[in-house]
């Protein structure tokens, strides 16, 4: 075992010679290097770690994961985002039970609801407004949210648009280009401000409802184009295959058109969930107190008046990691798919 | 007894004038092989493809196993005769994100509505046929041609056809592996299963075939048993392609 490591260890610097000092050019290349990172990773490290004061993160970590949520209650966000945690890992790790794969994405989807069960309360637990709902766990709440609703919609747009009645395909394919066309920000200040005007009085819907259904409103229409694009790869051989095998039209649709398009859609989507979590701190000039939100209001706070840097440097830190993390989720859903890919 | 496929007079065009299919007539009985042999171009994809409704045609009558259409068919009896005709493609046409197993039962399971462990028996049983049952939980990816030809015929075997159709089903395979193939259809035949084969292969044509169809430009140029179609071709054309083949 040592022996290996130390092995390993031999190997390694064997090849930083080979690469960095192996030549006069290269030696005068790596030092070039050094003499330019060096001072600037210094200076960085001294900041970071002398200069900062990290006192306004740590001292808040409770608000920038769950916001004004009440402390009794602390445990069913808790709860949530650990049940979400482990699907995660559950999905990047390769099982070779079916059983797992096969009731991975229903894990996935009954995450809104019992998110909403464990958040909102009702059957057994209090309920908590939403003006209470903040930090990570509104902005996790908001993207999953989002994603999962937007995506049986855009399927449903996409093959609205390649449908073969005339009326079906333009309102659809309208939809969507009205959608692309508009900023997502007043999208956004749509729902917040004009749906309450557009209901019937008596009727409320909250906040963050509305904050989602704009979300799913903006991301199907992107979503649609994505399918769009993966089930127009499909060759056409496919469906002449099901055909001869008897299958019915909406048979065809959902054993072989959906699950080919969404693999071959797959970089597309991931690139899409990146950018509705990223998105999703728009809300906070809207007044949901989201990841950001609770940053904003930090710094508000006459106590951690300036300390602009650091409460920003945590935030970016925290959505590159769950960034990172969708990313590295998606890369291991393409290995699963390529595979299983044909040659032809 | 009725003839299983019974055509009068078909006859189809893609573009004006250009006839893909001219007047074509034929009939295959029960438990008979039909190669139908010609250049490409000729038609014998396209009247294959008619059989189950995947190409429509513009005059003529065609009745299959007792279900007829004509020029513009009711949905519901070309589904009729899909539920009893497989068809093996040239490209195979496997589903690449299913394994070899689900491939084999997604229709007996969502097309004639069987146990998911009924048609699983039944796939396992038909793999093992054709000799590739260690196979049944890869994906049609990561196996070879020949060994994705023999899953399509068993994928079309699975819904117990009265009737299966090739559309050139070795072409697309390397010379090794076409007679791993051939064998499983041969087998097919000696079971007294109905087939019609479009094909280049003469050994098969000779050894399995009972009836032999030559094609060119949409007609039908000559029908005869095999022993007399090779030795003793009547038509010009025919030798002449018969000639081209065998050198």
């Amino acid at each position: 075992m040592i022996k290996n490591l130390s092995d390993n260890f031999t190997i390694f610097f064997k090849r930083i010679y080979k690469k960095l000092l192996s030549k006069y050019s290269y030696i005068f290349k790596s030092s070039l290097v050094c003499i330019i990172c060096i001072p600037i990773f210094l200076k960085l490290f001294n900041w970071v770690i002398f200069k900062f004061n990290w006192n306004v993160v740590i001292s808040n970590l409770p608000l920038f994961a769950f916001g004004s949520f009440p402390t009794s209650k602390i445990w069913r966000p808790i709860v949530w985002i650990i049940y979400i945690f482990i699907l995660f890992c559950l999905s990047i790790l390769n099982f070779n039970k079916k059983w797992i794969n096969r009731n991975l994405l229903f894990g996935w989807i009954s995450s809104i609801p019992l998110g909403v069960f464990l958040l909102y309360g009702g059957i057994g637990l209090t309920p908590v407004m939403t003006r209470n709902w903040g930090g990570l766990t509104l902005t996790i709440f908001l993207t999953i949210c989002s994603l999962f609703l937007s995506l049986p919609i855009g399927i449903a747009l996409a093959f609205c648009r390649q449908s073969s009645l005339i009326i079906v395909k333009k309102i659809s394919s309208l939809y969507i280009d009205i959608m692309r066309a508009i900023p997502l920000i007043s999208v956004l200040f749509f729902g917040q401000l004009l749906i309450p005007l557009f209901l019937p009085y008596g009727v409320e819907v909250d906040r963050v409802w509305r904050a989602i259904f704009a979300f799913t409103m903006f991301l199907s229409a992107y979503i649609a184009e994505d399918i769009r694009g993966g089930l127009q790869s499909i060759p056409y051989t496919q469906i002449e295959a099901a055909n001869s095998l008897g299958l019915n039209q909406y048979q065809i649709m959902w054993f072989v058109e959906i699950p080919q398009s969404i693999q071959i859609a797959l970089p597309a989507l991931t690139n899409q969930s990146i950018g509705l979590l990223q998105n999703t701190s728009l809300m906070s000039i809207l007044g949901l107190v989201e990841l950001l939100g609770v940053g904003r209001s930090i710094l508000a706070n006459p106590e951690f008046i300036g300390q602009y840097i650091e409460v920003y440097i945590w935030l970016a830190s925290v959505y590159w990691l769950i960034c990172t993390m969708i990313a590295i989720l998606s890369r291991n859903l393409e290995k699963k798919i390529l595979v299983r890919k044909s040659y032809f | 007894m009725e003839p299983v496929i019974k055509a009068k007079n078909i006859s189809k065009s893609y573009q004006k004038g250009i006839l893909a299919l001219d007047d074509v007539s034929l009939e295959v009985n029960q438990g008979k092989v039909l190669v139908v042999m010609g250049p490409s171009g000729s038609g014998k994809s396209t009247l294959i493809r008619t059989f189950n409704g995947l190409e429509t045609f513009d005059n003529g009558e065609l009745n299959v196993l007792g279900i007829s259409i004509n020029s513009s068919p009711d949905i519901r009896n070309i589904k009729r005769i899909r539920k009893r005709v497989g068809m093996v493609f040239q490209q195979f046409n496997l589903f690449p994100h299913l394994s070899i197993l689900d491939n084999i039962t997604l229709a007996p399971i969502n097309v004639q509505n069987r146990s998911r462990f009924e048609a699983e028996e039944f796939g396992m049983l038909l793999l093992s046929q054709m000799g590739i049952n260690s196979h049944a939980q890869k994906y049609p990816g990561q196996l070879s041609g020949g060994e994705q030809q023999r899953v399509a015929i068993a994928r079309a075997l699975a819904l117990k056809p009265d009737l299966l159709l090739f559309d050139e089903p070795t072409s697309a395979l390397d010379p090794e592996r076409i007679n791993e193939v051939l064998d499983a259809m041969r087998n097919l035949a000696n079971q007294g299963m109905t087939m019609i084969v479009v094909t280049h292969e003469i050994n098969f044509a000779k050894e399995v075939s009972d009836q032999i169809l030559f094609m060119d430009s949409g007609k039908v140029i000559e029908e005869s048993t095999p022993d007399i179609f090779f030795s003793n071709a009547k038509h010009e054309r025919s030798r002449k392609f018969l000639n081209q083949l065998i050198n």
